[in-house]
């Protein structure tokens, strides 16, 4: 049975007046990849930035590698790897210097010449980053998260803005490095990705965590949740995931014309 | 401590790039040389006086330099990394924010004393400049000006709340002790309401101490711009470093 990696209790986050995250508690072991998800504005992103060591809980207990990434923030990213849901590089630096840059940050640096040519980033490499399209720029920042050669990555939202032949590829690429012992949480809006990925799945609902274990639990959950008569076996996780959200009607027309 | 060194090394290379940094910073204060020495001339600052006009202009742009890098280049660079969260995103590595910070002011500070020099140089060729002053002095003034222009253009980005604000105050407090301090135009030629205003300007300390020890005085009879100098650095840095630690970098 392999040691918990990342140990959250009890986490709790405010903004002023809005309680971002409530009472969150989770684990993720070595090798296991935990998918968090939620509508916009659920607390994915803050209960990620508290285990990054990038936001301070107001309480509760994070422990990544067995220490506070708020206190011991250098040490931690020495074995953690970050893609941020949004992050800009600066405006004139090349692709290769953003790489050489990053990998002078730690002893033993991943092959990123290596790993430019397995992004299909290999002919962009003179590039100014800030020109490359959205999808390469996203390839840039999973690349840069690998730098480290992490055994802990954590990735909010992997997969936007990719096509879907590269998030095919991502997918590979992610359950091959989960295989290699890296734990990895990914927040998504994308259940199929989920589906494919996740053995775990954190849900939150405005803040509040509202379920923590597998798929299979997650399945069952959601069917305490709902009707009988609403309910079906072979639901996929997407399905499951629209049955928890509020039901909408979309814009009328009446607005628009 | 190597990944510190390829940052400054980047943020220095960055540098170079920046068509407006390298051109206010080298070219500029070469430019006001020629334009000011085209209309004032290079001759003596009173009849039968051995300083002349450009013996005391040049330690003047000098502090330009400094004012161009500190209030203008550091401070918008600080501010611009912060908006786009770059910063956010170092923070995410071993080496944090406060690595690419102290890069910035390594970079902008290598780039003050080239452009000093490269003014030096225009002065000594183009109209014999004459520095009195010994190595040490200069130095020692040189450091104290740069320390008390960075820490404002510090202090200017802690208070501004994004890139524009931060913009506006550097540009504001850049263009008014540029005119007001004799960092452009020698302050004899000001009024006394002018002169009284330039008195509350940390430009104008550094000016004076400039054109004191470029023209041989000793740092002892500076001891007032010096502690000036001085005490701008301590408190710009340390407001400028209680503010940061409140803004909200994520």
């Amino acid at each position: 049975m392999s040691k918990a990696i990342i140990r959250v209790e009890n986490l709790n986050l405010t903004y002023k007046t809005l309680h971002a995250v409530q009472d969150v508690s989770f684990s993720v072991k070595s090798g296991e990849i935990l998918a968090v998800i939620g509508q916009n504005g659920s607390g994915k992103t803050s209960t990620v930035e508290c285990i990054e060591g990038l936001r301070k809980p107001d309480s509760g207990l994070i422990q990544v590698f067995g220490k506070n990434p708020w206190l011991h923030r250098r040490e931690v990213y020495k074995e953690m790897g970050v893609q941020l849901q949004e992050a800009e590089y600066p405006l004139k630096i090349r692709v290769e210097e953003q790489c050489r840059l990053f990998a002078s940050f730690y002893e033993r640096p991943a092959d990123w010449n290596l790993l430019l040519a397995q992004m299909g980033l290999d002919e962009k490499r003179k590039c100014l980053v800030h020109k490359l399209s959205g999808g390469e720029k996203q390839r840039l920042s999973v690349l840069l998260s690998l730098m480290g050669r992490p055994k802990l990555l954590i990735l909010d939202e992997l997969t936007t803005g990719l096509d879907p032949e590269v998030r095919q590829n991502m997918w590979i690429s992610f359950e091959n490095i989960r295989k290699g012992g890296v734990a990895i949480i990914m927040v998504s809006h994308y259940l199929d990705e989920v589906e494919a990925l996740a053995d775990k799945i954190l849900y939150l609902e405005k803040g509040k965590q509202q379920f923590f274990g597998t798929q299979q639990g997650f399945r069952e959950y959601v069917k305490g949740r709902i009707s009988k008569e609403e309910w079906e076996e072979n639901f996929s996780l997407e399905k499951l995931y629209l049955m928890l959200a509020p039901k909408t009607t979309g814009l009328s027309m009446e607005g628009i014309l | 401590m190597k990944g510190f060194a390829v940052i400054c090394k980047m943020e220095l290379r960055l540098f170079t790039r920046d068509f407006f940094g390298v051109f206010f910073a080298l070219v500029f204060p070469v430019l006001m040389l020629l334009l000011f020495g085209g209309i004032y001339g290079n001759t003596p600052i009173y009849d039968g006086a051995d300083v002349r006009i450009m013996d005391i202009s040049v330690p003047a742009y000098a502090v330009m330099v400094t004012g161009v890098t500190g209030l203008m280049s550091l401070p918008l660079t600080l501010s611009g990394y912060k908006e786009k969260k770059i910063y956010k995103r170092f923070d995410a590595t071993p080496v944090g924010k406060k690595s690419i910070m102290l890069a910035q002011v390594f970079a902008n500070f290598i780039m003050t004393l080239v452009g000093i020099l490269i003014l030096l140089i225009a002065g000594k060729l183009l109209y014999q400049i004459q520095i009195k002053g010994n190595f040490l002095s200069i130095g020692v003034s040189t450091l104290f000006s740069i320390a008390a222009m960075f820490s404002m253009g510090f202090l200017f980005t802690a208070i501004g709340r994004d890139l524009k604000s931060t913009t506006l105050l550097c540009y504001l407090f850049y263009f008014v002790m540029l005119f007001l301090s004799g960092a452009t135009m020698p302050d004899m030629l000001f009024p006394d309401t002018i002169k009284r205003i330039s008195d509350f300007l940390p430009m104008t300390y550094a000016v004076d101490l400039m054109q004191g020890v470029f023209a041989g005085d000793s740092l002892d009879q500076y001891g007032v711009e010096l502690l000036i100098l001085g005490g701008v650095t301590v408190v710009c840095t340390a407001l400028g470093a209680a503010l940061y630690r409140k803004k909200d970098w994520t």
